[in-house]
């Protein structure tokens, strides 16, 4: 989708159509997130980034464990992992947050434009009014 | 007005009785609609919106040329305190739908309380809790209520590391 204007408002928003997540997207995190484990992975992540180690710890399981649904976070498109110059043998992973901001971005535009027909329609009930 | 993570809701106040208000909202929602960019439904330029009244009802814009894009269905059709209706634009991928909810509320004589709840992603398409094989109900809850509280937690500002 263009970023060409349509007349009305003026405002001064940015030009981003609204993002949902594309449907397979939405179906990869969704195939991640059937698991209760795997969910609390997500809530700890949301807090920082975190090693896979702490992560085995925190939850209770083995490491084994943590890593097969780590790989499943992965390609689920949640998650990503990077590996720190000083140890290359560790893994720390951390939130995408493409998911949060693209319905964040979503939600922040359609407050204000709503904003805006709401205060039209006021005006469109205040001017019969006056007649 | 505030967005709490995965709905917007909007409301003010109206110089008129609910009834008046909901006729002015879907009768002239013609006369009173501004185009704007977020809600260009169809890339096919801006037109005419319009109710089809009672539940099954649509939501329409009409083009000059006569083309008509379906914004959406109608599912409660309640004059004069409340209609929902399923929310969709050309842009949204297949399958991705909003819904948005208008109340109209008496607060005072004459007075009436508008307001507009748009919702994001509470509103999963139906094949994505069968498919997964949740309990659509729960499913739908649950997956609301842990966005809402993951959005609201990454919405906080700065993180710890």
């Amino acid at each position: 989708m263009s970023g060409t204007a349509h007349a009305g408002a003026g405002r001064a928003t940015s030009s981003a159509a609204p993002s949902l997540q594309p449907r397979a997207a939405v179906d990869a995190a969704l195939a991640a997130l059937a698991d209760p484990l795997r969910r609390r992975t997500v809530e700890l992540l949301v807090t920082g980034p975190r090693r896979a180690g702490e992560l085995a710890a925190e939850l209770g399981v083995s490491a084994p464990t943590m890593s097969k649904h780590l790989r499943v976070l992965r390609e689920g498109g949640l998650v990503t992992d990077t590996t720190p110059p000083f140890d290359t043998r560790v893994r720390i992973y951390q939130l995408r947050t493409e998911a949060l901001s693209g319905l964040r971005r979503w939600l922040v535009e359609a407050e204000q434009a709503w904003s805006d027909e709401l205060a039209a329609f006021a005006a469109h009930v205040a001017s019969r009014h006056e007649r | 007005m505030s967005a709490d993570g995965s709905r917007v809701l909007v409301a003010l106040r109206v110089p008129c009785e609910p009834a008046e208000a909901w006729r002015r909202f879907t009768d002239e929602i013609d006369q009173w609609w501004q185009p704007n960019q977020l809600f260009a439904f169809s890339s096919g330029g801006s037109g005419t919106l319009a109710f089809e009244p009672g539940t099954g009802g649509r939501l329409t814009e009409t083009y000059d040329d006569g083309t008509v894009f379906v914004i959406g269905v109608i599912s409660a059709w309640e004059p004069p305190r409340r209609l929902v209706v399923s929310w969709r634009q050309e842009s949204f991928p297949p399958g991705c739908e909003t819904e948005l909810h208008v109340g109209f509320e008496p607060v005072a004589p004459g007075e009436t309380r508008v307001s507009v709840t748009h919702y994001g992603w509470d509103r999963l398409p139906d094949e994505h809790a069968a498919r997964h094989g949740f309990p659509l109900e729960v499913l739908q809850l649950r997956f609301a209520e842990w966005w809402r509280r993951m959005i609201a937690i990454s919405f906080s500002g700065p993180r710890p590391s």
